[in-house]
């Protein structure tokens, strides 16, 4: 009951983030130099197709009566058309997202899962040479360009070593289904995916030395440790746990980032996924396509952040739902 | 030493960082001076490796690569510096604006501050520039705008607790307007944070731009670090070089802004040094080295001395104590907060804090060398301490919200500490235990499934009483058992403790600032001063005939319901600093019967009567 309360409040507050992003790009076209009809329509359409544009937007009306329409519109699920497709925005991210939610999701996966072992591991002793050492490593992880350690794998493993393809999610004369398929695909993953990995995985070490020092210093570990719980017992089964809940919300708020780094990623991999669209939109200055993944990457930010809520719900009892 | 090593490894970190930030700023101003080729120059042949001619090689059209750099370097700089900028400036005034006036103002800046928040910057930077266009001005703009929001956040919580200081009201109150109040006295006091963000935003902002150039999205018209690994994407198999230099240079540069941000923020905040603060413990002594345990007492502590280091050096919290606790014996330990008397409730568990050690003394529990000349005494690498821990003493912790898990149910707490020590217990039969521990200090069964936060205060002190009763232990040390909870459940609790204590035979140190608690409960008292027992006695004893004038101070403080109505006496000065050093007697400051003698020399132990002891030069009896 009032779990569901609760959610249907916190899905209440995707509203204000969704209503802002499309005000944003509303006003963004509209203060943009050139014609409107000419940005959404794309330089190179002729006189039909840009008579169909400003009908669907209705861009001879009054400015508030724009917004409006533009409201509905999007809010209808309804981003636009490519220009150089004339296919639906919506339908084009959607045909991506299986892609990129293969990158995005197993590098996540893997920095938050090596991160917390590794922050949890030099959390035990924070002060020590290895603690120093490892954090200032961590702080140089998260600052590597993620296009120029993609290039310099690439270089590295696919030019000199010849160990993994250097682009695409699959060989051209590769097997089509199967097992064969899925290995063939995990080859192509293995480098996009550490470089993302590689860059997000600092963060996490960081966030869980933190945390997990934290708990560290509070009353209850003291107790357990008078109680006679072995220093490791007390690690992964007291401080962790605790420790765990600041991860988890942080998780929610870097998805941003991650999805940036997902994007030039994929530019570098050529990845066939939300990242390739927007940087082949970007070249073709098709400007449908790059307001609709903003929408669509808001959105989704947004909406992590309403589930990382959840989960830190669920996993911290004094949360009251 | 190996502290002080660390601590310069740190600074290391920083100086490095600082200096790269350095360099990297006096290579882009004096860029055009430098005996560098023109970067836009194409005169050298394309495609030419690192070598003498041009250090880093030269690329598709014939540039340098380090001349490239090197004016790359303005780029990045600028974009870092205004981008923050402006950020930091934005943030800062709408902070301050939403947490100064509170209210509507902050309901809707702190909705806005979130929801801005959500929005990835990148993709809206990306938008706005490939609408814009690619000019530098717009990038830097619109990392700004994307970007304000971590400063607005961390201004509002700064303006929060600031506008409560004594010196805002009182500026407020001397007629100063509000945005004078808080141009003058709020925001200057709170942007520490904020110029710490600022260098973690300017890392930011660098990688942005040139992410946005990798895209192809940068200025055309300048040299960035960013366009320059875009170049050399395409020419990666022949000109490597072309790509691997900048991306170097945007690393370093990166990660010195981040490394300084993270130096910033430790030196800004000592909560982070307190965590990193560390005390090496003596080695441990082999029990076959060990003088074995006197036989008799359940505790014998002897001449024991543990310190804290601290960032400004080290501290003597317990400064040799010793006594004797017999099976069955109370004892109360009081003093002021900070005496030591806490402290040496966890060097006896050795439980310390990190920072923490004992440095000298030993230590017997129910006859069991634990620890010779502040070393601890092993036996096969494990501490001997290790078995004793909970089944021999355990310890009830004050304020037990912070001492129960607070995501764990108290029940399987219960159950969790007592299979510790019981390994072929079942969960049923722990479960048993735990409620019939509960019956015994009368908390409800059904409170087995609840979580700390779901008690009462008393509700939860109790658990923890149950908690250390668990395995029936011969000793308990109680750590200001009461201390959080009203008056009434305090003497209740203190009744109960008194009545287990009978009922079990239990042996209670109980810890206490309170004389009055430790009256009902205990049958000889310890006062504490400064990490000494100043004063030990038979309760009654003390309570007749004080000897130490701290003592006889603190008993003063105690007000009393029976007798004549009066103010209750206070103590005049500050409590003896532990860090402070003193040829003479701790108190003598602030002693009101203090001599020459007692602020030049240290007062001798004296015994003033059976099983009485003062630590004073002047024991009440025979002050002249």
């Amino acid at each position: 009951m009032n779990l569901r309360r609760y959610v249907v409040l916190r899905l209440l507050q995707l509203v204000p983030v969704t209503l802002v992003v499309i005000i944003i790009n509303f006003l963004l076209v509209h203060l943009a130099p050139g014609d409107v009809s000419i940005i959404l329509a794309g330089d190179t359409a002729d006189p039909a197709y840009l008579a169909a544009i400003r009908e669907r937007y209705g861009l001879d009306r009054p400015f508030l009566e724009q917004l409006w329409r533009y409201l509905v519109q999007v809010g209808s699920g309804d981003l636009g058309l490519s220009f150089r497709s004339r296919e639906p925005v919506f339908a084009e991210i959607m045909s991506r997202v299986p892609a990129t939610l293969l990158l995005v999701g197993t590098s996540l996966g893997l920095s938050v899962i090596i991160g917390t072992v590794i922050g949890t591991w030099i959390a035990r002793r924070p002060g020590s040479t290895t603690d120093s050492v490892v954090s200032a490593l961590a702080v140089g992880l998260f600052s590597v360009p993620v296009f120029w350690l993609g290039l310099m794998l690439v270089l590295f493993f696919a030019v000199q070593l010849q160990l993994f393809p250097a682009m695409g999610m699959s060989s051209v004369d590769g097997p089509r289904e199967g097992p064969g398929r899925i290995l063939d695909i995990l080859h192509h993953m293995v480098l996009p995916v550490l470089a993302l990995m590689t860059v997000s995985v600092g963060q996490y070490v960081r966030l869980a030395r933190s945390a997990v020092a934290e708990v560290m210093g509070e009353s209850y570990i003291t107790t357990v440790r008078a109680i006679g719980f072995s220093d490791r017992t007390i690690m992964m089964h007291y401080a962790l746990r605790n420790a765990l809940l600041p991860v988890v919300t942080v998780l929610g708020l870097q998805l941003g980032l991650v999805l940036t780094g997902a994007v030039l990623t994929e530019t570098v991999f050529s990845w066939p996924g939300l990242g390739r669209l927007i940087y082949d939109a970007i070249l073709a200055r098709d400007t449908p396509v790059i307001m609709g993944a903003f929408i669509a990457m808001s959105v989704t930010v947004a909406f992590a952040s309403l589930v990382t809520d959840l989960v830190y719900a669920f996993l911290d009892p004094r949360v009251a739902l | 030493m190996v502290p002080a090593l660390l601590a310069l490894s740190r600074r290391a970190a920083f100086l490095i960082s600082a200096a790269i930030v350095v360099v990297t700023v006096i290579v882009a101003v004096t860029a055009p001076w430098l005996p560098l080729p023109d970067p836009n120059g194409m005169e050298a042949a394309p495609y030419e490796p690192p070598g003498p001619g041009h250090w880093l090689g030269t690329d598709n059209y014939g540039r340098d690569v380090l001349a490239r750099l090197a004016w790359g370097a303005q780029l990045a700089l600028i974009v870092a510096l205004v981008s923050s900028a402006i950020a930091s400036v934005i943030g800062v005034i709408l902070g301050s604006i939403s947490g100064y006036f509170g209210g509507t103002v902050d309901a809707l800046l702190s909705r806005t501050i979130d929801v801005f928040l959500l929005i990835p910057s990148f993709f809206l930077v990306l938008l706005i520039v490939a609408l814009f266009g690619s000019r530098l001005e717009f990038t830097m703009l619109a990392i700004a705008l994307t970007t304000w929001p971590r400063s607005a956040r961390i201004m509002r919580a700064q303006v929060l607790s600031l506008k409560s200081r004594v010196y805002v009201q009182a500026a407020r109150a001397a007629g100063a307007s509000h945005g004078r109040t808080l141009v003058r006295h709020i925001i200057p006091n709170g942007l520490a944070p904020i110029i710490t963000d600022a260098t973690i935003l300017m890392g930011l902002a660098v990688l942005t731009e040139a992410g946005l150039s990798f895209l192809g999205l940068g200025d055309q018209n300048a040299v960035s670090w960013g366009r320059m690994i875009f170049d050399g994407q395409r020419q990666l198999r022949i000109a490597p070089w072309m790509s691997i230099f900048p991306g170097i240079a945007l690393l370093l540069l990166v990660a010195s802004f981040n490394l300084l941000g993270d130096g910033l923020n430790e030196a800004l905040n000592p909560q982070l040094r307190r965590l990193a603060a560390r005390a090496t413990p003596k080695p441990p002594m082999p029990v076959g080295e060990a003088r074995p345990a006197t036989p008799g007492p359940i505790l014998d502590v002897s001449n024991l001395r543990m310190s804290y280091r601290l960032d400004s050096g080290q501290i003597m919290a317990v400064d040799g104590v010793s006594f004797r606790l017999q099976q069955g014996e109370s004892l109360g330990v009081v003093g002021e907060s900070g005496c030591g008397k806490s402290s040496l409730g966890a060097a006896i568990l050795q439980v310390m804090a990190p920072n923490a050690t004992t440095v000298a003394g030993d230590v017997d529990l129910g006859g069991i060398p634990i620890l010779r000349d502040g070393r601890r005494v092993v036996s096969h690498d494990r501490e001997m301490i290790a078995d004793l821990r909970w089944t021999t003493a355990a310890m009830i912790f004050q304020s037990a919200m912070n001492a129960l898990n607070p995501v764990i149910p108290v029940g399987a707490q219960l159950t969790e500490a007592y299979r510790l020590h019981r390994p072929g217990a079942s969960h049923k039969e722990a479960l048993a235990r735990a409620a019939a521990v509960f019956d015994l200090i009368g908390v409800p069964r059904e409170r087995l499934g609840s979580y700390p936060h779901e008690l009462s205060g008393g509700m939860r002190q109790r658990v923890m009483i149950a908690l250390s009763l668990l395995h029936e232990p011969k000793l308990v040390i109680a750590d200001e058992p009461t201390t959080a909870l009203d008056v009434l459940i305090q003497d209740q609790i203190l009744g109960e403790l008194d009545t287990l204590k009978r009922q079990m035979g239990l042996s209670l140190i109980l810890i206490s600032h309170d004389m009055g608690a430790v009256a009902e409960t205990c049958e000889r008292v310890a006062v504490m001063y400064a990490g000494e027992i100043v004063e030990m006695a038979p309760t009654e004893t003390v309570f007749r005939s004080p000897q130490h004038p701290y003592t006889k101070a603190l008993l003063a403080a105690l007000p009393t319901v029976s007798g004549p109505c009066r103010v209750p006496a206070g103590l005049p000065g500050e409590p003896f600093s532990a860090g402070e050093t003193t040829p003479g007697c701790r108190f003598a400051p602030r002693c009101s019967v203090a001599q020459d003698l007692c602020r030049s020399s240290r007062p001798p132990r004296v015994a003033v009567g059976a099983g009485h002891e003062a630590l004073c030069h002047f024991p009440a009896g025979s002050a002249a």
